[in-house]
């Protein structure tokens, strides 16, 4: 029972080996036909579609090996940003969105079209399907394995002078970093709160919230800053130069069949994008 | 109870309830997660008004743990945790109220400053705590004086341009400011140069001689804890391994060894005379108690 275990609720950037079919995968595979879902959910604007791509992430939960309580645990700290998504949408798009939608709800200047209500539910859709997404693909992928993923699907693009490798690096430190960062928050809002401090309690109290961000942002921002400039001196401290003629110990793992995985999800993408979804 | 009584080793002292109890706590981290782990495993400790506490044992032992229920910054799920009076398992206990009565100051504390002066820091304590500005300001001066950074001279200089050892202090007076009655400190000298360390470890000495403060310490650091604890508590793999005055715990050497500690120098040296056959007395704890014992014994053979 803790207010502050913030790691708790945190699935995005971790790693859960479960020695699945997901985690023995090609990265690149993978990253590929992760975009090409990202992609199917992002260009779906139905219910009917919706619902099946929901289906779709809970299967793919499932194929990862992924509890599914851990799995949406992980949708927990979305909750906020949910709602606070749909009541904006509700209170102020009005008729301007769709003005041939039918009016379900009015009061006073609070006009709600049936467009409305459809747009409420399928970006909170949207988002639950994309962090289930991107959290099953971090939760069956280590950083070395998505480094050389995205390094060698950028090799192609390097006679346009597309930096691959260091592109791989900024995605591989950001999506790695984000667990170390939860964790010196949660160390900092506990010793703000030993201070003092009015930190913790009601995840609803949003001002109160916000006011009390500030004696953990700023040493936040001094600690990421400072992990920064240790890990430069550590990386060079290796000699580490960058991308040309970098041998790498670790060989990307996974068989050309994985290559299929892509081909479903283009499929798949295609499918949804041309369905006649009545809803 | 019982079980509380005999960890306490020290009959003494044992007048009216404890100030911190702490009864066969269970903690595991990541509840509902792939990487649940048990922390601790039935800790029965207790905190007695006016003493000073040292909690030692390897990393990964449970006392960083341990130490964030003794301000409710954890409330226990398993066991029983009461904080002068505060029961901190009933859902109506005020945990502000138990967190200014119990200040904890971090490991690297200093890391935790957020305003630019100094004097704003220390303050943001008293600050939450609505007082009015008379009061906050006898209260950051007090903090500051007791820490040795004179409060005249140090409120208005920059937060960054502190040396590290003022830095801790200045983090440490911003746990005081709250003005609480028990002090948990984890690993209060770590990573400071020896000056440093030994002024702070003399502050630490005078928050309980002159202010009366109940202290906590954590440490890896034996002598330190050898010095400045009244009573010691051991943890391995997130239980009690041994409990005792300083004296009692670091006097039984191989229990000590299978908990992967050594006892202070200054211990080891006696016992090595000990183990030489020279007659020296078993229970000197300090530099200058051993350095007594090898005078008795130089003299003994001149």
């Amino acid at each position: 029972m803790s207010e502050f275990e913030l790691l708790r609720n945190i699935t995005l950037g971790q790693y859960l080996p479960t020695g699945s079919y997901l985690h023995r995968m090609d990265a690149r595979a993978k990253i590929v036909a992760t975009i090409l879902l990202v992609g199917a959910l992002s260009f779906t604007p139905t219910l009917a579609g919706n619902a099946i791509l929901l289906v779709v992430c809970l299967a793919i939960v499932a194929l990862g090996r992924i509890p599914m309580s851990y799995a949406l645990r992980g949708l927990l700290p979305a909750v906020p940003v949910l709602v606070v998504l749909a009541v904006m949408q509700l209170l102020f798009f009005g008729r301007a969105y769709d003005p041939s939608s039918p009016v379900v709800f009015h009061w006073g200047w609070i006009v709600v079209t049936a467009a409305v209500v459809r747009l409420v539910i399928v970006s909170a859709a949207r988002f639950v399907e994309l962090l289930f997404v991107t959290s099953v693909f971090t939760l069956t992928t280590t950083t070395t394995e998505l480094t050389h993923g995205i390094e060698s699907l950028l090799r192609p693009l390097r006679r346009f002078r597309v930096p691959g490798h260091e592109l791989a690096l900024v995605v591989t430190i950001a999506i790695r970093f984000v667990p170390t960062l939860a964790l010196e928050a949660e160390r900092l809002m506990k010793a703000q709160a030993s201070r003092g401090g009015r930190i913790g309690g009601n995840r609803w109290q949003f001002v109160e919230r916000t006011r009390q961000m500030l004696p953990i942002l700023v040493p936040l921002f001094t600690f990421a800053l400072r992990r920064g400039e240790e890990l430069i001196v550590a990386m060079e401290a290796r000699a580490y130069t960058g991308g040309a003629g970098r041998t790498t110990y670790t060989v990307l793992g996974g068989s050309a069949g994985d290559w299929l995985v892509p081909v479903a999800a283009l499929l798949f993408l295609v499918a949804m994008l041309r369905a006649p979804f009545p809803v | 109870m019982t079980a509380v009584r005999q960890a306490a080793g020290h009959g003494d002292l044992d007048a009216g309830p404890p100030l911190i109890e702490v009864a066969d706590l269970w903690h595991t981290y990541m509840v509902g997660t792939p990487f649940e782990y048990v922390a601790l495993r039935g800790v029965t400790i207790e905190v007695r008004a006016g003493e000073v506490v040292g909690i030692l044992g390897r990393t990964g032992s449970g006392k960083s743990t341990l130490i964030q229920y003794l301000n409710g910054l954890l409330r226990p799920a398993r066991g029983r945790v009461v904080v002068d009076g505060h029961d901190l398992a009933s859902p109506r206990t005020d945990l502000r109220a138990v967190r200014r009565r119990v200040g904890l100051v971090f490991q690297d504390p200093e890391t935790q400053m957020f305003e630019p002066l100094v004097g704003d820091d220390v303050a943001y304590g008293p600050r939450q705590l609505r007082l009015p500005f008379d009061e906050i300001r006898a209260r950051v001066r007090w903090a500051m004086d007791t820490v040795g950074l004179p409060f005249e001279r140090f409120k208005d200089r920059y937060t960054f341009s502190l040396s590290g050892g003022e830095m801790r202090k200045a983090a440490l007076a911003g746990v005081l400011a709250i003005r609480p009655r028990v002090l948990v400190l984890d690993e209060p000298t770590s990573g400071l140069d020896p000056g440093a360390r030994a002024e702070l470890r003399r502050r630490i000495q005078d928050l309980r001689d002159r202010e009366g403060l109940t202290l906590v310490l954590v440490s890896h650091d034996m002598e330190e804890v050898a010095r400045l604890s009244d009573r010691l508590y051991v943890l391995q793999d997130g239980a009690v391994a041994a409990a005792g005055s300083p004296r009692e715990v670091f006097g039984n050497v191989a229990r000590l060894a299978a908990l992967g500690l050594a006892p202070p120098e200054p211990v080891q040296v006696v016992q090595r005379l000990r183990a030489l056959g020279m007659d020296v007395p078993p229970d000197a704890l300090t530099v200058e108690e051993a350095g007594d014992a090898v005078a008795v014994l130089l003299g003994a053979h001149l």
